[in-house]
């Protein structure tokens, strides 16, 4: 689907070298918009919401950060690892604000599972619902996530 | 020889801006109406981008053809040299925007050298040649169509910016209202005939 | 069919036309949009100079040799590069929305990077940044320090000296290469000394997915050019008779190194100890040199923590979190003063324990990573 001129600015900063090292299009030829509705297809599928994914990404990042870089028990059976490194990333999409380099590694103990994301990643999810190419090292899947994090269905607060 | 229209240049004027408008009446210039439609200060921006543009091309055609493809019988690189002329009057209207005010010259983005393609220019021209108007008509008939099309477009924003917080069946949002739109003023318009004189 | 020389005559006439119009659009390229000489006014008339118009202020501004702070190179993404500009800026570009609220316009504050110098122009900036230069350097060494930090030394060429405290950092430019169309910066913390003028020493480690860090650790060779800027940062050791606390874990020792070779050098008899955090042996590096600081310098005692010591480092040090080793240590903080480097989490949670133990947030020093 052709994408407005804005849309192609924001996927040129999403290329290799100009935010990070391998860029946040992994091998996707499409557009950025069909990658966007394609995943909030699947987060909608799954019966959650971006922002109530995101919302779940902070609470046990929130919840890690008391280890000072060394994992953590984090209630009911998670180990959560948070630790970062000097600089702040700005956001492909433009909005003002840039992000520390905060890493998260959280084990869910009970599937054997674990998920590493960062800072950057918790805001381009929550507040514009990109998880990523496919194909890029760093893609979050939504699926994945929302098991191994076991984000529950539309969170109301 | 050639048997110029006997129709006076302010009529050719007016005439394009209202009865004749390029856009309501012939349906040219369609795709930059469409998609630069949505803001009054882009619009007004195109719109004079336009009109500078027609005017002139207009200006500029009109002599070469006369003087020199008519002349050494070399009609038949007409389409050509008109699209050359077209593209270089493009490249200077960019160079003044983008001096003048930078803002515009982003919001305006690809649109402005898609001017070069724009049919509502290039029909101008042909327009010019198939009714034989004299320079001075010529020329004015480039100023009016351009501000004709200027017109269409600032009104055609000034609607879109009015009904953008309209509650729209889901189907019609976007270019069906629009065209909708287009149509109704087009019909709109048509009530100017017989205001001038035919030409 | 036409004859020869019509199509020649043809050929010639769209040629003469297209001619034409190409001399016009150079004509109108060198009057219209060149913007000739404008005047650049900084703090007042501190500062004048004669520039070239229509370039972005921030590489106008560097290339007379004045640096403002930005961490995207100059694409509007990281609203680092406010200037306060008084006149001549024009009309404010879409790029800058994001960044330029309402109180900053009414100060008149730009974000330099997305204005155009296209006329006379008055600007006020503050006056630390007229100290900040660029320096070309060569790559002296690099050396392991663990599985993921590496100690880079440059050597200044031009300029041939920086004059720097001890807890500065600077920008390293990382030049196109195979992973980056367009230069990149990134901040690094200097560990060499303030009195080794010659050169700059830095701490860096490889980050997943980094533009500086992969350059650095995979294409980067003794005897290779660097360019950086700098210093910058007012993250430095304050003059006084109070015990000092040093916390920092990782590439955070860079700032510590370079004030504890500071004190060293002044023959500094304070107190001081450095709580370093890491995970377990094959995280800890430099030990040998902070056994050395521990000889040369009377009052100072290094104290490492791990975290999670694995049996085969046969560990007989301090244990645990860096929060719980302070808490050890001191029971009341009455003539301390606290410096910290590091992630904000650890920082945030070592100032609690610090707090806690009555040492007032005024003594307490930090430079946070993020």
């Amino acid at each position: 689907m052709k994408q407005t001129v804005q849309m192609q600015a924001i996927q040129n900063k999403m290329k290799p070298g100009v935010i990070v090292r391998d860029g946040f299009l992994g091998t996707e030829a499409r557009n950025l918009v069909d990658m966007l509705t394609e995943d909030e297809g699947e987060v909608t599928r799954l019966g959650l919401t971006h922002q109530g994914i995101a919302r779940r990404m902070i609470a046990l990042r929130d919840g890690g950060t008391a280890g000072l870089g060394e994992f953590i028990d984090v209630p009911p059976h998670f180990e959560v690892r948070v630790d970062s490194v000097r600089g702040r990333l700005p956001c492909p999409f433009g909005d003002p604000g840039i992000f520390p380099k905060t890493n998260a590694t959280v084990r869910n103990t009970l599937k054997g599972r674990e998920i590493t994301y960062t800072d950057l990643h918790i805001h381009m999810i929550g507040s514009h619902g990109f998880y990523e190419g496919r194909g890029s090292q760093f893609r979050l899947e939504p699926r994945e996530l929302a098991e191994v994090l076991e984000v529950r269905p539309a969170e109301t607060e | 020889m050639t048997a110029w229209s006997t129709v006076g240049p302010l009529a050719v004027l007016f005439g394009a801006i209202f009865t004749n408008n390029i856009l309501l009446t012939n349906y040219l210039g369609m795709c930059s109406f469409l998609a630069i439609s949505r803001e009054v200060k882009s619009a007004v921006g195109l719109g004079v981008a336009v009109t500078f543009v027609m005017t002139m091309t207009n200006a500029l055609n009109w002599p070469i053809y006369y003087y020199i493809l008519v002349p050494l019988d070399l009609t038949y690189l007409g389409f050509i040299v008109y699209i050359i002329v077209i593209a270089g009057s493009v490249q200077l209207v960019e160079m003044i925007i983008e001096r003048v005010s930078e803002p515009l010259y982003m919001t305006l983005g690809i649109f402005l050298p898609l001017i070069t393609v724009n049919c509502a220019v290039f029909g101008a021209i042909l327009f010019m040649f198939i009714r034989t108007y004299t320079f001075i008509a010529s020329v004015a008939y480039g100023l009016g169509g351009g501000l004709g099309w200027a017109l269409a477009i600032v009104a055609m924003s000034g609607i879109r910016q009015k009904i953008a917080k309209a509650k729209l069946p889901k189907g019609l949002e976007g270019p069906g209202i629009t065209l909708i739109t287009a149509g109704i003023m087009a019909l709109a318009f048509m009530g100017f005939s017989g205001m001038i004189p035919a030409n | 069919m036409i004859s020869a020389s019509a199509f020649l005559i043809g050929v010639g006439v769209a040629t003469a036309i297209a001619a034409a119009l190409a001399v016009v659009m150079v004509i109108a390229d060198a009057t219209i949009a060149n913007y000739g000489e404008v005047k650049l006014s900084v703090n007042g008339g501190t500062k004048e100079f004669t520039v070239k118009g229509g370039q972005p202020l921030l590489s106008t501004l560097m290339g007379e040799g004045i640096f403002i702070p930005s961490a995207c190179g100059g694409r509007g993404s990281c609203g680092l590069c406010r200037v306060t500009i008084d006149s001549g800026a024009g009309e404010l570009a879409p790029t800058e929305l994001p960044w330029i609220n309402e109180a900053d316009r009414n100060k008149s504050v730009r974000l330099s990077c997305q204005v155009k110098v296209k006329r006379d122009m008055a600007i006020r900036i503050p006056e630390e940044l007229f100290s900040i230069r660029e320096y070309r350097t060569e790559v002296l060494s690099i050396r392991d320090l663990t599985y993921d930090i590496k100690e880079v030394t440059l050597r200044l060429k031009e300029p041939a000296e920086i004059s720097l405290s001890a807890g500065k950092y600077i920008q390293f430019v990382v030049p196109a290469y195979e992973r980056t169309p367009d230069p990149v910066y990134r901040a690094y913390s200097v560990s060499s000394g303030p009195s080794s003028k010659g050169t700059v020493e830095l701490e860096i480690r490889l980050v997943p997915n980094g533009i500086c860090t992969t350059y650095v650790f995979n294409y980067l060779k003794v005897g290779d050019p660097v360019t950086i800027n700098g210093p910058y940062g007012d993250f430095y050791l304050r003059e006084s008779d109070r015990d000092i606390i040093f916390i920092a874990g990782g590439s955070g020792m860079a700032p510590i190194k370079s004030m504890l070779l500071d004190m060293a050098e002044k023959g500094s008899t304070r107190t001081a100890t450095y709580f370093f955090g890491a995970r377990a042996v094959r995280d800890l590096f430099l030990v040998e040199e902070m056994k050395g600081f521990e000889k040369k310098l009377p009052g100072f005692k290094f104290v490492p923590a791990l975290s999670n010591p694995q049996p085969e480092d046969k560990w007989e040090g301090e244990t645990g979190l860096i929060t719980e080793v302070l808490d050890r240590h001191y029971q009341t903080l009455d003539h301390h003063e606290a410096y910290l480097c590091g992630s904000p989490g650890m920082i945030d949670a070592s100032i609690k324990v610090l707090k806690a133990k009555g040492l007032p947030e005024e003594l307490i020093f930090f430079d946070k990573f993020a």
